[in-house]
């Protein structure tokens, strides 16, 4: 569109290039050092299986950690196209290069199959040929056999990547072209997509994180995971743009009206996430059905109840009212502070849903768990590198580019 | 400029400015005038426009409004006030145990906090809004300007308020006539009569008057007399060309408007009042014990006690023979006796893993409440009961009593579907097959509490043995 900006401000910064590398092998070595002080935490003697249990436990919870960031990408592709949003057209770039991550996170999904093969049941318990007191484990056999759920996987893997590459692919052409049909195409088919694309999220939601206690079911589960997905993909974003322009890349392309309204949906999501959350919780509460009731009681027995009414705080309270003033989310600097807590907060929910599974809350296995957070953050970011190097950070050719420069909040 | 004719004007009046008004052709220049006067210091200002533009806030200078904050304190003013009031009625107040939850604030109080936040929040939103804009405002000086008319349509307005207190009124021609307006007026007084025009004050006494009229009718009617017969609105709903039930007619011969069943015919649903699967027990063989039957019925409606044989035959006729359960009528002086129905004897379901493990679902479900899991009459809501020491409370029948373990199979079933004393019919919430499967699960707990040594398979007696 406007062919009078420099080609090198939305190019990847040249000194990141090299810390790739760096990112990959200090996320390796993190894991490796969380793994270590998780399991010299939890094994206890000669019994390993409690220590390797964790582990499995620690390595599902930062997976999703990380890997939501792109489901959040992918689902904020879709809907800009299908409500033809112009005032992103600047920062949807490095949405796209998010979700075009999808296939390399799903390598970090292969040791939890390979784990099922292995014949392991220390993460999904169903995975064992006696399930002790497990009414309805026992009846889901079918679904709940390592077989049909490494098929699941596959499907929901594919349906993303495919749709995630699509869009990439046509983004990257119209970068050539301008061409104002290929946003048509885009819009066109984002609706449908975004179905097939929360049925798989709500049905990975289930296999991964719901079915490491077969016994418990939840309906709202699926929008629990996308809504925690949605909050960390904005501040996942808020992040990197800031990165970006402190290392003077996307200056006049991201103002301060798109922080604005990233901190915004980052607000709106911190509030919908209390919703959901809240939903699965009353509903819960009130009926006092044992079995579903033990799910929570999971997470306040064996130390853990602190850590999970910390959650209340952390995840809601402290956000909620941090971002709600326009004058923080205008501020670059308390949007990043917002946005990195809000990161936290996410991996503290991840933490809530799987860890207590694993057993008894201990302050070593957990910090040997934060490293491993911060690990898979690193090799994350390795990744991002890698599959930003040569992108173009924004789609200068959209037609929508200079709706999203002229776009500025109204003063309220 | 529009030519004002006052109808009613001794002498012409000097009309009074409030300001000047400049009409642009498009937001562009009109952004780029209202910059040009917030720099020259103006802040009483407006524009006005066919649709919002982006930035005229920021071009006009107007300043950030306090609104967000007190629509924030309203907010937490109705947190407070819900978590309050429900903490003072259900934990002070009124103390009542509602699905046995504890007292006060509970997560159950987090929905009405949250309603009543948004509630005041946005409820100060709209009011705070309207306060805030000084709205309604029925009449604007710049109405008087024919030409403001296209402000909805087409044109741009930017508009400096005399009350400015750098308003000067040549200065401020000047500043407006240098950003190239389409044109430039002054915002006079209207000076036409502000007397309501008299067909208006008219029509409005009228429709008063008129008013009145429906309510003096009703009036009159609740007060005065009449020997009228009462009016029909609509005649033909009071009078409905339609026979009830008990009523005659002559269409049929035989005068009655019911009409007997066809013969050979089955209505629906009864099917099943004929099948044992549905009742427990055995219609067709109702008859042989029927003067019985009609011995309960009279004994539970007289206050004597009947002796059964004595009732008239012809009286069974008009009842129906599976009624309630004989145990919930206190008021009669000695016991009821037991239900003598033609309880059947054998499980209409077949006796395999698949029926017992769906009785003893819906056995923990259902039954386990009140009757424990082990059927000893000891479940939660029994201990719940019993621990409140009310002393009207009736403890749940166990299922290992004699009375109960004598019970042929049908009678079981009635029970669980038809309910007794205390206990509801639970036909509605699990259908024959799931009730008959209870009854097997029922049998099933009784005989694992009476089981002699020599019943249990010779390959489980030693897996007994480790148990102990």
């Amino acid at each position: 569109m406007n062919p009078n900006y420099e080609k090198s401000s939305i190019e990847l910064p040249e000194s990141w290039r090299a810390k790739a590398p760096i990112l990959l092998s200090a996320g390796l070595i993190l894991l490796c050092l969380g793994f270590l002080c998780s399991f010299g935490g939890t094994a206890t003697g000669e019994d390993n299986a409690q220590g390797f249990k964790y582990l499995c436990h620690s390595y599902l919870a930062n997976f999703v950690f990380v890997f939501s960031f792109t489901l959040g990408a992918l689902f904020f592709i879709l809907v800009q196209f299908l409500t033809r949003a112009g005032w992103s057209t600047s920062i949807r770039r490095v949405a796209e290069i998010l979700m075009m991550m999808i296939p390399y996170l799903a390598l970090l999904f292969v040791p939890i199959i390979a784990m099922l093969f292995a014949g392991s049941s220390a993460l999904y318990e169903w995975n064992s040929k006696d399930i002790h007191n497990s009414v309805i484990a026992s009846k889901a056999t079918f679904y709940l056999s390592k077989e049909f759920f490494t098929l699941r996987t596959v499907v929901y893997f594919i349906c993303w990547i495919l749709t995630a590459n699509w869009f990439f692919r046509i983004s990257r052409a119209q970068d050539e072209s301008g061409d104002t049909e290929l946003s048509l195409l885009r819009q066109k088919w984002a609706g449908p997509l975004i179905m097939l694309f929360s049925l798989t999220v709500s049905f990975a939601a289930f296999d991964w994180l719901m079915s490491i206690d077969a016994d418990w079911y939840s309906t709202i589960f699926g929008v629990y995971l996308f809504s925690g997905s949605m909050m960390s993909f904005f501040a996942v974003m808020i992040v990197i743009n800031m990165l970006l322009q402190s290392a003077g890349k996307v200056k006049k392309l991201v103002t301060v009206e798109h922080f604005h309204d990233m901190g915004k949906f980052l607000f709106g999501f911190v509030m919908f996430w209390s919703y959901i959350a809240f939903s699965q919780l009353v509903l819960i509460w009130y009926a006092n059905i044992p079995e579903e009731t033990f799910w929570y009681q999971v997470r306040l027995d064996n130390g853990w109840m602190a850590f999970s009414y910390g959650i209340i705080p952390i995840h809601f309270i402290i956000p909620f009212l941090f971002l709600m003033s326009r004058h923080i989310r205008r501020n670059r600097t308390a949007l990043t502070i917002g946005a990195v807590w809000v990161l936290f907060a996410h991996w503290y929910d991840m933490t809530f849903l799987v860890m207590p599974n694993a057993g008894p809350a201990q302050l070593i296995p957990l910090f040997g768990h934060l490293l491993g957070g911060f690990g898979m953050l690193s090799i994350f970011a390795s990744m991002f590198i890698w599959r930003a190097d040569g992108v173009p950070l924004v789609a200068m050719r959209d037609p929508r580019l200079p709706e999203a420069m002229a776009y500025t909040n109204p003063i309220l | 400029m529009s030519e004002h004719k006052p109808r009613k004007t001794i002498e012409k009046k000097v009309p009074k400015a409030f300001g000047w008004m400049a009409e642009y052709e498009d937001e562009n220049r009109l952004l780029v005038a209202a910059r040009k006067v917030r720099d020259s210091g103006y802040t009483k200002t407006d524009a006005f426009t066919p649709f919002p533009v982006h930035g005229i806030d920021e071009a006009l200078g107007i300043k950030p409004t306090i609104l967000p904050f007190i629509v924030l304190c309203a907010g937490l003013t109705g947190l407070f006030t819900a978590l309050l009031m429900q903490w003072w009625m259900n934990g002070v107040d009124y103390k009542y145990i509602i699905s046995g939850k504890p007292f006060g604030i509970t997560p159950a109080s987090i929905p009405i906090a949250f309603e009543l936040t948004v509630l005041f929040s946005a409820f100060t939103t709209f009011l705070g809004m309207i306060a805030l804009n000084q709205l309604p405002k029925f009449s604007n000086p710049v109405f008087t300007n024919p030409r403001f008319d296209r402000a909805t349509n087409d044109r741009f307005f930017l508009y400096v308020e005399a009350t400015d207190k750098y308003y000067n009124r040549e200065s401020v021609k000047e500043l407006l006539g240098g950003t190239h307006p389409d044109s430039l007026d002054e915002v006079l007084e209207d000076t036409t009569s502000n007397t309501l025009p008299r067909p208006i004050i008219l029509g409005a006494v009228l429709l008063v008057v008129a008013g009145l009229i429906p309510a003096m009718i009703i009036l009159n009617i609740r007060a005065g007399y009449s020997t009228d017969p009462r009016f029909h609105v609509f005649f033909d709903m009071d009078f409905q060309p339609k026979k009830k039930t008990q009523q005659t007619t002559t269409i049929f011969a035989d005068g009655r408007i019911m009409r007997p069943q066809v013969k050979g015919t089955i209505g629906r649903g009864q099917l099943e009042e004929q099948d044992p699967f549905y009742l427990g027990y055995d219609p067709s063989k109702l008859t042989a014990i029927d003067t019985l039957e009609t011995g309960r019925f009279v004994s539970l409606q007289d206050p004597k006690p009947a002796d059964g044989a004595a009732a008239p035959a012809s009286a069974a006729a008009t009842q129906t023979p599976a009624a309630d359960g004989g145990a919930q009528t206190p008021a009669a002086p000695a016991p009821t006796p037991a239900l003598n129905l033609p309880w059947i004897d054998k499980l209409p379901i077949e006796v395999n893993d698949s029926n017992m493990a769906l009785g003893k679902q819906k056995f923990e479900t259902y039954c386990s409440a009140c009757h424990g899991y082990a059927g000893f009459g000891d479940g939660l809501v029994h201990k719940r009961a019993d621990s409140l020491v009310q002393g009207y409370w009736l403890p749940p029948t166990s299922m290992h009593i004699d009375r109960v373990r004598a019970q042929p199979v049908g009678q079981i079933f009635h029970t669980i579907t038809k309910g007794q004393g205390k206990m509801a019919s639970y036909a509605s919430a699990l259908n024959p097959k799931e009730r008959w499967a209870i009854v097997l699960y029922v049998r099933a707990l009784q005989k694992s509490r009476n089981a002699d040594i020599s019943e249990v398979p010779v390959d489980m007696v030693k897996t007994l043995d480790e148990v102990k």
